[in-house]
């Protein structure tokens, strides 16, 4: 489950007992930190914490900020300096040092567009989005919060009276999708300014399992997870059912000629093929090559499997391109020296996870330079 | 006689208090009265935050970080805790610092304590401007230097001294500057930055805030030991509670300053010129400071053959120093004065003009006019 998940579902359980709740958000980091910008964390007001800004060190004083945002009802922003690690009141012994802003957000369930109903509309989205939060650096001036959602083209939720500033945000929400990573926004209108955090949501991948044995079942698992979307496709159905896997999944029992018929295909969408039947996966095989827009079908099972498959295509008369053939990972996985089910899992999603996020998946000790490469956290100043 | 309404011309000393600052303090008096160290109520985290905002304004003002500030009750406790601190946290690197003839007695006196505990301390002259020479305060650094304390604008005559090109000398030499920033913030641009200070001192209630606030700069890295003990705050560089409604109205005032200083100074730049072209052909009267680099708001003028006293005196209606405010109690001569040159008779015959935000244009003409008298009255009677 991703951390927006966990975060919505803390919510609504706090909801139901009539606890109330701020969400905290990281809105910018300047330097380096545990977590970017789009860390998210839920307080309510007993002081239970799900999700997280930091990697602790901030925590303790955050509750406090959040619980006082909550007592003021009203948004606030909080600095965090950990630049200078001798700092008391942090007490970070991380090695951070960057300056880290976190917007609290009180929820207000008599609004219908409260930060955590955009989250959930969000996260039930199967689109990129891009997650707006207005906020301002000087601390005396109110703090909009998280309020506007845009897909590629237009704004899809929440309004805001400037027309002038949503214009704006909506060029540089396209900017967003364009560049696939989160934009920082200073806008000046009549002297004042106005920051906004612009967060590329990319929904999360969805991972379709070819066979539904005893390696998919630990496999549903693990993938669910990680927040994946997962389905699950047999053509048998003692196998493929919903008491053997987890509630999330999408089961679908199906001819291999027919399973992309019940599939929803994106970018994001990658194949595992273990049916554990020849025939099976040479025939979904079959089907998937020609799609481009898949960028990973992984096929279980040694070399000469694979080889076997090129050959009986060839003599159908079917030659995989380069471009088709550099989708297909055969044999699935990474070189973990995995042999149980599960350590197979691993290695499997580690190899998708690393072909989907364009990583290089070598040891972070052998990278050079920092662990993420570093994006512009700076603030692009306009004036409107 | 009836009592003229009294022209308050000594903003040096002090200045009174904004009204919007006071509009900002009130609050933090009665219902955010909480103690911003409690960590457990709403009463502490609305003193707190009332604390962070001003320490967002006050670095914004100066150009740093926000927690490189440290408050303090005042300027000088702020030169005390930096000048102390530091050279005792330093003294395995050194024992030697320079500092300036000119230099306010809070410095002075702290470096006479520093001297008590084994540092050797040099002063440097200044010029009959009150300029000092970049080059004696390169030939004055040794081995043993650790800092160099030189004030950024004098409060007595005014004079500026040119702190990007002092922090050029101290940075190659890997030594610190600190500057007493007291009569310059708020007043003239100050960027802990572009001046390349490593500490700096300055004080609330010369900028138009409440008094028992002030402000200590220490960059980030640089070790101060602390001189008070009893409590976390200020990260134990300044025990005690911190005294919150004077710290957010400190906040507000910088926030004023920061908007209006430029043409605040401006205009009190042209009443200092009209009352210096109306005094100017008074026999004997000379200008103190350097007047192509000084605050913008003051003069300071010396009268041969005049009793200094007799004139502040003679003067009933214009609230003015003598010196500066912290010596005037008694009669010797300024020090400062004395540094530019002058005799005792000449310093003790001077008097500082220093303007501020209140002043009227209609106030700066009947000063005129009362000075004018009073020197001619006393020169008369001399004869």
């Amino acid at each position: 489950m991703r951390e927006l998940d966990l975060i919505i579902e803390a919510f609504e359980q706090a909801r139901a007992n009539e606890i109330e709740c701020v969400l905290a958000t990281v809105v910018h980091v300047e330097g380096s930190s545990y977590r970017k910008a789009g860390a998210r964390m839920l307080v309510d007001e007993y002081g239970q914490m799900t999700g997280a800004i930091s990697g602790g060190c901030l925590e303790g004083d955050a509750l406090r900020k959040a619980l006082h945002a909550l007592h003021k009802n009203e948004n606030k922003l909080v600095t965090y300096d950990t630049s200078d690690e001798n700092d008391a009141v942090i007490g970070a012994q991380l090695g951070c040092n960057g300056v880290i802003q976190v917007l609290f957000e009180p929820i207000d369930i008599e609004k219908k567009l409260n930060p955590i109903a955009i989250l959930k509309q969000i996260a039930s989205s199967e689109k990129k989005l891009v997650i707006t939060s207005l906020f301002n650096l000087d601390k005396s001036k109110p703090q909009l919060g998280t309020q506007l959602v845009f897909d590629e083209h237009s704004l899809k939720i929440g309004s805001i009276s400037n027309e002038l500033l949503i214009n704006k945000l909506k060029q540089d929400a396209a900017l967003v999708f364009n560049q696939q990573h989160d934009h920082f926004g200073e806008y000046t209108i009549e002297l004042e300014a106005q920051h906004a955090f612009l967060e590329f949501y990319n929904p999360p991948p969805t991972i379709v399992l070819v066979g539904a044995g005893n390696d998919a079942q630990i496999l549903a698992q693990m993938a669910d997870q990680l927040g994946w979307n997962v389905v699950v496709t047999d053509g048998r159905p003692t196998h493929a059912n919903a008491q053997r896997f987890v509630s999330s999944c999408q089961i679908v029992v199906s001819k291999p000629e027919h399973v992309l018929e019940n599939i929803q295909l994106s970018e994001r969408t990658v194949f595992v093929l273990i049916s554990h039947n020849y025939q099976y996966d040479l025939a979904v095989l079959k089907l998937l090559l020609p799609i481009s827009e898949i960028p990973y079908i992984g096929l279980l099972g040694p070399r000469k499997k694979f080889n076997r498959m090129l050959d009986d295509l060839s003599t159908e008369g079917i030659i995989p391109t380069e471009e088709q053939l550099s989708r297909v990972y055969a044999p699935i996985g990474l070189n973990l020296g995995a042999e149980t089910p599960a350590e197979i899992g691993l290695s499997i999603l580690a190899e998708i996870q690393m072909v989907l996020s364009d990583g290089s998946g070598i040891a972070l000790r052998d990278k050079q330079g920092p662990i993420h490469d570093k994006a512009n956290t700076n603030f692009k100043v306009t004036t409107l | 006689m009836a009592e003229k309404k009294k022209i308050y011309l000594d903003y040096n000393a002090t200045t009174p208090t904004d009204e919007r600052v006071v509009k900002e303090m009130l609050p933090y008096f009665t219902e955010k009265f909480g103690n911003s160290s409690s960590v457990t109520h709403t009463f502490g985290w609305d003193a707190e935050e009332g604390v962070e905002l001003a320490r967002d304004r006050i670095s914004k003002l100066i150009g740093s970080k926000p927690k490189e500030i440290v408050f303090t009750s005042g300027a000088t406790e702020a030169i005390n805790t930096a000048l102390l601190g530091f050279c005792r946290a330093n003294k395995e690197n050194g024992n030697h610092i320079i500092t300036c003839k000119t230099e306010h007695t809070a410095v002075l006196d702290t470096c006479h304590q520093l001297e008590q505990e084994g540092f050797e301390v040099t002063y440097l002259p200044v010029d009959t401007s009150g300029n000092i020479d970049v080059e004696d305060l390169q030939r004055a650094i040794t081995r043993n230097t650790i800092l160099a304390c030189i004030m950024h604008a004098n409060n007595e005559i005014g004079t500026i001294h040119p702190l990007a090109k002092i922090s050029r000398i101290t940075q190659k030499a890997g030594i610190k500057l600190m500057t007493d920033a007291t009569q310059s913030v708020g007043k003239i641009p100050f960027d802990v930055n572009k001046s390349g200070v490593d500490i700096a001192a300055f004080s609330s209630h010369k900028l138009y805030g409440p008094m028992g606030v002030g402000a200590l700069y220490i960059k980030a890295g640089i070790q101060i030991n602390p001189i008070l003990f009893g409590g976390k705050q200020e990260k134990k560089i300044r025990p005690g509670t911190l005294n919150v409604p004077g710290i957010v109205g400190f906040g507000k005032a910088c926030e004023i300053c920061d908007l209006e200083m430029k043409d605040e100074s401006s205009r009190l730049s042209r009443l200092i010129e009209t009352i210096e072209d109306e005094l100017f052909d008074i026999e004997g009267l000379t200008i103190n400071g350097n007047q192509s680099l000084r605050l913008p708001h003051m003069t300071s003028i010396s009268i041969t053959d005049v009793d200094g006293t007799r004139l502040i005196r003679a003067m009933k209606n214009l609230a003015l120093s003598q010196g500066s405010a912290c010596s005037s109690n008694t009669t010797h001569p300024s020090h400062v004065l004395k540094a530019l040159g002058h005799s005792d008779d000449l310093a003790l015959a001077s008097v500082r003009i220093a303007l501020g935000r209140m002043t009227t244009r209609m106030e700066v003409i009947d000063a005129i006019k009362s000075i004018k008298r009073g020197i001619s009255q006393l020169k008369t009677s001399n004869l």
